[in-house]
């Protein structure tokens, strides 16, 4: 299941807005069996490491390490936050 | 002559921050042409940069911030008014929507690639200011956020009025000694003063941006603390010394080489 990460905005920084990005994406998620959870960060601007903290750590806990997944992207604000938090 | 005449004029600006020709007319007693004359030079081999039009235009020594407004706001004892509209961000909200404003910098020489770097890092720093001080700010709410681009050269600046880091950090470790320290800890560390949280590592995020190119530098200040990271974190301290410290509120300046 692939969320775009575009729908919660362009600029994805605060951990208070991926809390609440967070628990919008669980409110909806029902992944099927055996299905990862395909985080999509196509046409956003920006990502910051308190933002992609918050709503890896919330989806995570439901899902396991191995069932979310970050697709491939050139943008170096996600390439560098997922170094510095180390998911 | 030309050359005493021509130091004298980027020293007052230097001084001032900023001159009209006008003022330079009066205060070194020489002619309007002459002034002119000068300045046409200094512009033309790189010293100065002119803004503004006509009799209003103001010339500023080229690649250097502008950071009157900023510091003198960060650094009043006396609580600074709350309508500083442009620059003073009094939600995290208003913040986070001004941080697309970095975008125009792209006009400037900022690569593409590089804005989402620019904005995720002055985004962390930003967001520090209302993740610490929320509900206990010294006095006026928000942060200052301001960013200008000057002979190829993006500088920005993120300051709030609120508790400091050592203050903020010595809940999560009291054995932190002094300003300095929690400073140095801040950059180095994963720590938070919001504990038990798990959080603090928007500045190591911050850290290793800077360092990771020769362009980039950065500065912060704390109370008494200073630290600087990235090769050219020496010009930002350099600044943020200009300005007397004062017992609270964190500063951070961000040199960033344009293309």
């Amino acid at each position: 299941m692939r969320i775009m990460l575009k729908q919660y905005g362009d600029i994805l920084t605060s951990r208070p807005a991926g809390r609440e990005a967070a628990l919008a994406m669980k409110a909806r998620l029902r992944p099927a069996a055996g299905k990862k959870i395909e985080l999509d960060f196509d046409g956003v601007l920006s990502v910051g490491p308190s933002w992609l903290d918050e709503v890896l750590r919330a989806l995570q806990a439901d899902y396991g390490r191995d069932g979310v997944i970050c697709l491939p992207t050139k943008n170096l604000s996600v390439i560098e936050s997922l170094k510095v938090i180390g998911r | 002559m030309k050359t005493e005449t021509r130091a004298l004029i980027v020293k007052i600006i230097q001084d001032e921050g900023s001159a009209r020709p006008i003022e330079l007319v009066k205060s070194l007693g020489i002619s309007p042409q002459a002034i002119h004359r000068q300045l046409r030079s200094l512009v033309a081999c790189g010293f100065l940069e002119p803004r503004g039009r006509g009799p209003m235009t103001r010339y500023f020594i080229a690649g250097a911030p502008q950071l009157n407004a900023a510091l003198s706001w960060h650094a009043s004892i006396a609580r600074p008014a709350e309508t500083q509209g442009e620059f003073l961000c009094q939600t995290r909200d208003v913040f986070t929507a001004r941080l697309g404003r970095l975008s125009l910098f792209t006009r400037m020489g900022l690569k593409e690639d590089e804005l989402p770097l620019i904005i995720s890092m002055t985004g962390e720093i930003g967001n520090n200011c209302f993740d610490h001080n929320l509900g206990n700010w010294r006095d006026v709410p928000g942060c200052w956020f301001e960013a200008q681009a000057s002979g190829g050269r993006l500088w920005i600046c993120v300051a709030d009025r609120g508790q400091g880091v050592f203050r903020s950090l010595t809940r999560a470790d009291p054995t932190i000694p002094d300003e300095q320290a929690a400073l140095v800890a801040a950059f180095e560390r994963t720590l938070s003063g919001r504990t038990p949280e798990n959080r603090g590592n928007g500045l190591k995020f911050v850290r290793n941006i800077i360092v990771a190119s020769v362009g980039r530098g950065l500065a912060c200040r704390s109370g008494a603390g200073l630290v600087e990271r990235g090769r050219l974190g020496a010009e930002c301290s350099k600044e943020l010394t200009r300005f007397p410290s004062q017992p609270g509120g964190t500063i951070t300046l961000i040199l960033w080489s344009l293309k």
